[in-house]
């Protein structure tokens, strides 16, 4: 299956700056007609594009509070990275409430969901004899299926927690016209649901952005407190090195990290690693986009978040597995035909100057070959070669 | 059976920050024209661990890969010395001739070349004072 991508483009917010272009980690975005274009079947929904773009446009925006209208009942998910920016369980309990004022009938946590994928994935390498990739988040699992088909037999296809927690909701009010509502940390969780991106096999109903819902959980601040606890187990989900086997476990968190990780493990560098936990931002999810925490803070908050005790409940082994997970997409052309084609975008290649400007609105000179193969771009759009045959003439 | 795809890439000596860079390109090409995962999972190990011999033990060289129409891909690794004295001995798992410098930098753990052979479908090293030369042959349809 593959997910749409959760990137809005705004033409009129658009000053052709092409930093955005230049950003993204997988060559999704290119300019036409004066307008940027999001190529669905690249996008990974990195976010990288949105805090580039100074002028706000391009943007993540989750589904908006009238949606809650639509249901009987409704539930908010609320993200552990989230719940560990509070300082203690009063803090905790305020900001429950507040969540709850904004016209739901419950606000629950998946911290507990959490921590045991990640135990899960624990067991699941120390059975293995290769080495695994676990990864909850939606942006690693595109990555290694759009480019890195060779580690696709390596990853856990572990469900995210918002999705089991969406299941279990469902099932106890079977007969209720239940809304999930999820709380999302960045652009990429935005996805993990039914709306607004459309991606109909998720079980999540609606994605909520931080961004846009977090002034209107602030207004409601200080007005009250739900009761809340959570287990320490839980909590520490925030933190995998509390909860996985250290000696053979690898963390990689920022972007370019995974991705120096990813190339290493295609060359067989990191075989000695049982398990590899991969997180495209620093410090894992409490770094989403849309918060605005610190590790060291988080670390402080979750040892006295979880001061009392509370047993952590456990879940059903097979409901934890996901058939949502990208498949490799199959190119039908043949081997021969594609090496041709590799040898014409390079005849190409060379006529090109090589700076990889932007300027004709593709990332790098080799996409705009690409793009001439496919008879998308001319060569005339190429800036540089017509400043240099314009001198000449 | 003819040619339809040819490069060659260029490997300097010592150069252990760029060492890589040529199985990288090698990588993104044959990802780029649909080589199957697991074939070129191997192309990968063997390329990376080839060109990092020839960073570490010998003066560089050129690697030179060659994709034929009948789905064969050659990769020929030409360095211009030492040369390896005991080849049956260099092909032991856990035997290194490293020196501290690569060791220090992770390298230099002995399986190489015992790994590059266990990932190829053909394999072939001839080495004299004047270099080594290595041949690997990956087949795409099996």
């Amino acid at each position: 299956m593959n997910t749409k991508s959760v990137i809005n483009y705004t033409l009129e917010s658009c000053v052709r700056c092409m930093k955005c272009i230049k950003a993204c980690p997988t060559s999704a975005l290119s300019m036409k007609d004066n307008r940027i274009i999001v190529n669905t079947k690249e996008c990974v929904n990195c976010g990288r594009c949105v805090r580039e773009c100074h002028n706000k446009g391009l943007l993540a925006h989750g589904s908006t509070l009238a949606d809650l209208d639509n249901y009987e009942y409704t539930v908010c998910l609320v993200p552990s990275a989230l719940i560990s920016h509070c300082k203690n369980l009063d803090e905790a309990g305020d900001l429950f409430h507040a969540i709850k004022l904004l016209g739901f009938d419950e606000v629950i946590d998946v911290t507990d969901i959490d921590a045991q994928l990640l135990e899960e994935a624990n067991i699941l390498a120390s059975e293995s004899n290769t080495t695994l990739i676990a990864s909850f988040c939606p942006v690693v699992n595109h990555i290694i299926s759009k480019k890195h088909e060779m580690l696709m037999d390596s990853i856990i296809q572990l469900d995210y927690s918002s999705e089991i927690a969406a299941r279990m909701i469902k099932r106890k009010y079977a007969d209720k016209n239940v809304g999930v509502f999820n709380l999302c940390e960045c652009e990429a969780k935005i996805e993990l649901a039914k709306y607004p991106s459309g991606n109909d096999n998720y079980d999540c109903d609606h994605a909520l952005a931080l961004a846009d819902i977090f002034p209107l959980i602030r207004k409601n601040m200080h007005l009250g407190k739900e009761k809340v606890s959570f287990s320490k187990r839980g909590l520490q989900s925030c933190n995998p090195m509390r909860i996985v086997h250290k000696d053979n476990t690898l963390i990689a968190d920022g972007f370019d990290k995974v991705s120096s990780v990813i190339d290493m493990s295609e060359y067989g560098l990191l075989n000695e690693f049982k398990l590899m936990y991969l997180y495209p931002c620093f410090n894992g999810c409490i770094g989403g986009h849309m918060l605005w925490g610190n590790s060291f803070s988080i670390q402080n908050n979750i040892d006295e978040l979880g001061k009392e005790y509370k047993a952590p409940s456990n879940y059903e082994f097979e409901d934890l597995f996901s058939n949502k997970y990208d498949e490799s997409t199959t190119d039908t052309r043949s081997f021969k035909e594609r090496i041709n084609e590799f040898n014409e975008i390079n005849a190409i290649l060379d006529k090109l100057p090589g700076y990889d400007c932007s300027a004709c609105g593709m990332q790098t000179c080799r996409l705009m070959a690409e793009a001439i193969v496919n008879k998308e771009k001319d060569l005339k759009d190429c800036q540089i070669l017509s400043v240099l045959e314009g001198g000449k003439s | 059976m003819s040619v339809i795809l040819h490069k060659e890439f260029e490997v300097i000596k010592d150069d252990y920050i760029g060492a890589g860079r040529a199985s990288s390109e090698i990588k993104s090409i044959l990802g780029s024209v649909g080589i199957p995962p697991k074939i070129m999972r191997n192309v990968a190990v063997a390329s990376y661990e080839a060109e990092i011999n020839m960073v570490i033990h010998a003066t560089g060289g050129i690697i030179t890969l060659d994709v034929t129409d009948d789905g064969v891909i050659k990769l020929v690794f030409h360095d211009n010395g030492p040369g390896i004295p005991d080849i049956k001995k260099a092909l032991t798992p856990g035997f290194s001739t490293a020196n501290e410098k690569a060791r220090s930098l992770g390298f230099g753990a002995g399986m190489g070349l015992p790994n590059i052979r266990r990932v190829t479908d053909e394999f072939d090293i001839q080495s004299s004072e004047d270099g080594t030369i290595i041949n690997l042959t990956f087949y795409v349809n099996e």
